[in-house]
């Protein structure tokens, strides 16, 4: 493991039901406050990867480092290691029992992070910074998919992680939403923020990504900088795909 | 760690189901003179009548409480009467949950293996009876015929012995007034019953009639465990000597079975109305018995079925299946088995007595607790995933997961079933009167035992069931309505 990274994924295989293996055997290094897009076709293991890193799927082989520290090691807290990680979902899973502003100062009232004043200060910050602070007191089934979406992210940056997974954040989303969400995230790159998307925006990753992963049958099987994946990819699966992806 | 809180979570109501068990027994130790507990029948009558509020505390409680009352004082005991089934007071008296029993029972040679008999203080025999209209003249017509007996007792015993001679059918009853109620409704042909008991019930108007000459008399003694509670068997025969020897005995008996004997209060009024106003304080008393009994037994169970739930879906698997097996056993036994189980069979185990509030609350717990325990379960498992993904995803660990994202929402989604469950536990409360819990049902079977309204009282009392019910569907619903604005 290289102190140079931030996330290192090295030779990781999972399988749901102990036959089929999903992932089969890859790697992924991220160096702080990159932008790494994962993209590849339906099935071929992107969410199951990005949800080891976190480990809300356990792994049978190989190791995922955050800061060196190994979550395939069963000393590790696996709790502690989730605080610095946060994770945005495809459908948004804001809690419905609960106003915006708890969905944002639970976890860091709960885990004793803040005490409630704070928590609410920094809450409000996070919801001007995804421009949904007006609605701080609703309940979520009340908002847009994607004005859900920025609360979820504002819920997430509200622990303060070092790293943000994103799994296709803005697949069910109409089409006039996915905006606000990309330039959410387009402004939490430029700020720094070391960023895991999985993603079918290819204009999003072409514009923000530094390196672009494409998954296919379990593995890594071109990685690169945009230009290289989306303009001159050299596996031949790749170049499909993006035919495909580009052409409808 | 969660392992550890979940075992806390656990241990609280295992602790208080032995606390509750071991400090509400040793109360009659403690007491500067033993109160002994003597089992005793429901109304079988003329040895035991039940009163109004069911109980044996008026004027004519009958030959057996009257023979008690009286040695009770003239040799300066207390008692406390238990009021059950005879076949209860029989295990519960081997179980020892029960000092001594009297309800008219007689001495045989199969009960003096486990049962030690004071002297006789009455000579009994069995009788056949039948409808007063029916054709039946003798036994020789009992052939094919159903005919009722009282589960445990010598007419069983007798009936038994003579029913391949004869060819009859045998239906058995817990109590003797549904028993003749049966007969005279044409259910069954006929029935054998107790000699004194039959002719003081036809002298009431059970409408019967005895068939042939009393059989198979054998005499009538207190009764207490083989090898147990000398002391009080020996009060026992030296007050029934005394009773003899003064002349008091040939009195008490005289009152309940000559020609002028008493009879059972008449109720002037047999409309609905009539049974209601006359009847409305025993009535009240065995519904504030079922309410109470609801509330404390859901209450209970709720806390059960809620440890249960969370076990059901406890982070370790081991919890899972220990869970899924105590739901199973409870949701497999009958309510009425588990109930006799615990009243009667517990005391075994334990080594004391159970009161009969504790022992229906446990089996209510225990038994409702299962089947809300499956709800609790259910209803977690029901809230989407993604919440749990979310929550966990923050560092949320898993129980504070649970308590704050998951059982919430899962809570909302368990109201119906559980206010459902609420109300067959409300309804459940009446298996609870085969231990002898005076509830509504139980006040009912006492009540017909007095006024042989068995159509109208039963009325009554499905009536006031419905109306509780009613009451408690309509506050569930406005609860609901609420919750969901
Ligand atoms: N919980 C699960 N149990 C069993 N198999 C699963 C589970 N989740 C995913 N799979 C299987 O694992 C494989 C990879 O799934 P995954 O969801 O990681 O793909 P994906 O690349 O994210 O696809 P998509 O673009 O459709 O989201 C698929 O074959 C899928 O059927
Ligand atoms: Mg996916």
């Amino acid at each position: 493991m290289e102190e140079k990274y931030k996330v290192q994924v090295t030779d990781l295989h999972k399988s749901y039901d102990g036959v089929h293996e999903v992932i089969k055997g890859a790697s992924l290094d991220v160096a702080p406050s990159e932008v790494v897009c994962i993209i590849g076709p339906s099935g071929s293991g992107k969410s199951t990867f990005l949800r080891c890193i976190n480990k809300l799927e356990d792994f049978q082989d190989g190791h995922i480092y955050l800061d060196g520290v190994d979550l395939a090691d069963p000393k590790v807290d696996i709790n502690k290691m989730r605080e610095k990680i946060g994770m945005v979902f495809q459908h948004f899973n804001l809690f419905p029992n609960m106003t915006v502003l708890e969905n944002i100062t639970l976890a860091p009232v709960e885990l004793g992070k803040e005490d409630k004043e704070t928590a609410i200060k920094e809450a409000h910050k996070y919801l001007q910074m995804v421009n949904m602070d007006d609605k701080a007191d609703v309940k979520p089934t009340t908002l847009s998919g994607g004005q859900q979406q920025r609360v979820a992210i504002a819920r997430a940056l509200a622990m303060k992680p070092d790293v943000m997974l994103f799994d296709e954040p803005t697949s069910a989303l109409d089409p006039e939403m996915v905006g606000d969400v990309l330039n959410v995230m387009k402004k939490l790159a430029q700020e720094g923020m070391t960023m895991i998307v999985v993603t079918h925006e290819m204009g999003f990753a072409k514009q923000v990504a530094d390196k672009v992963a494409f998954f296919y049958g379990g593995v890594i099987k071109e990685l690169g900088t945009p230009e290289e994946i989306f303009d001159h990819p050299q596996e031949e699966e790749t170049k499909n795909f993006l035919n495909k992806v580009l052409n409808i | 760690m969660h392992l550890k809180k979940l075992r806390k979570l656990l241990l609280l109501p295992v602790s208080l189901l032995i606390a509750a068990l071991f400090l509400t027994a040793p109360k009659a130790q403690a007491a500067s003179k033993k109160t002994y507990i003597i089992g005793t029948d429901q109304t079988f009558k003329p040895f035991e009548i039940q009163d109004k509020d069911g109980t044996y505390n008026g004027k004519n409680p009958g030959i057996d409480i009257e023979i008690l009352r009286e040695i009770a004082k003239h040799e300066n005991f207390k008692y406390e009467l238990k009021i059950m089934s005879f076949n209860a007071d029989v295990q519960a008296l081997q179980s020892g949950q029960i000092d001594g029993m009297i309800a008219g029972m007689s001495v045989t040679e199969e009960r003096k293996k486990t049962i030690d008999f004071s002297n006789s203080y009455y000579t009994d025999g069995v009788c056949l009876a039948v409808a007063k209209d029916s054709k039946i003249t003798s036994m020789k017509d009992l052939k094919g015929k159903t005919v009722n007996v009282k589960t445990g007792t010598t007419s069983a015993i007798y009936a038994k012995s003579i029913q391949k001679k004869y060819g009859f059918k045998l239906k058995y009853y817990t109590n003797s007034n549904t028993s003749w109620a049966d007969v005279k409704a044409g259910n069954a042909d006929a029935c054998f019953d107790d000699g004194p008991s039959l002719r003081y019930g036809i002298a009431n108007g059970t409408g019967l009639r005895i068939v042939g000459k009393q059989v198979s008399n054998a005499p009538l003694a207190f009764a207490v465990k083989k090898g147990e509670n000398q002391e009080l068997l020996k009060m026992f025969n030296d007050g029934l000597a005394w009773l003899k020897k003064t002349g008091r005995l040939k009195k008490i008996v005289n009152k309940y079975t000559s020609k002028k004997a008493v009879k059972s209060q008449v109720v002037a009024d047999t409309s609905i109305l009539g049974l209601i106003k006359d009847n409305a304080g025993a009535l009240l008393q065995g519904l504030w018995m079922t309410i109470e009994l609801s509330i404390v037994g859901i209450l209970a169970a709720l806390v059960f079925g809620l440890i249960l739930g969370i076990m059901g879906i406890a982070e370790h698997k081991f919890w899972h299946g220990l869970a899924n097996v105590i739901i199973y056993i409870f949701r497999g036994i009958p309510m009425m088995v588990l109930a006799f189980f615990i009243y009667i069979g517990m005391p075994t185990l334990l080594g004391h007595k159970l009161p009969l509030f504790t022992a229906g609350i446990l089996t209510l717990m225990l038994d409702e607790g299962a089947y809300i325990g499956a709800i609790v379960r259910g209803g977690f498992e029901s809230v989407d995933v993604g919440q749990w993904e979310a929550a966990r995803s923050l560092g949320l660990p898993y129980y504070k997961a649970l308590w704050k994202v998951v059982a919430p929402q899962g809570f909302k989604l368990m109201i119906p079933s559980l206010v459902n469950q609420f109300i067959i536990t409300l309804k459940d409360t009446s298996i609870l009167s085969a231990i002898g819990v005076m509830d509504l049902t139980q006040t009912g079977a006492n009540l017909i035992a007095q006024n042989f309204q068995g159509f109208k009282m039963w009325l009554i009392i499905a009536v006031i069931y419905l109306i509780i019910i009613t009451l408690l569907t309509w506050l569930s619903n406005y609860i609901q309505k609420k919750m969901q604005h």
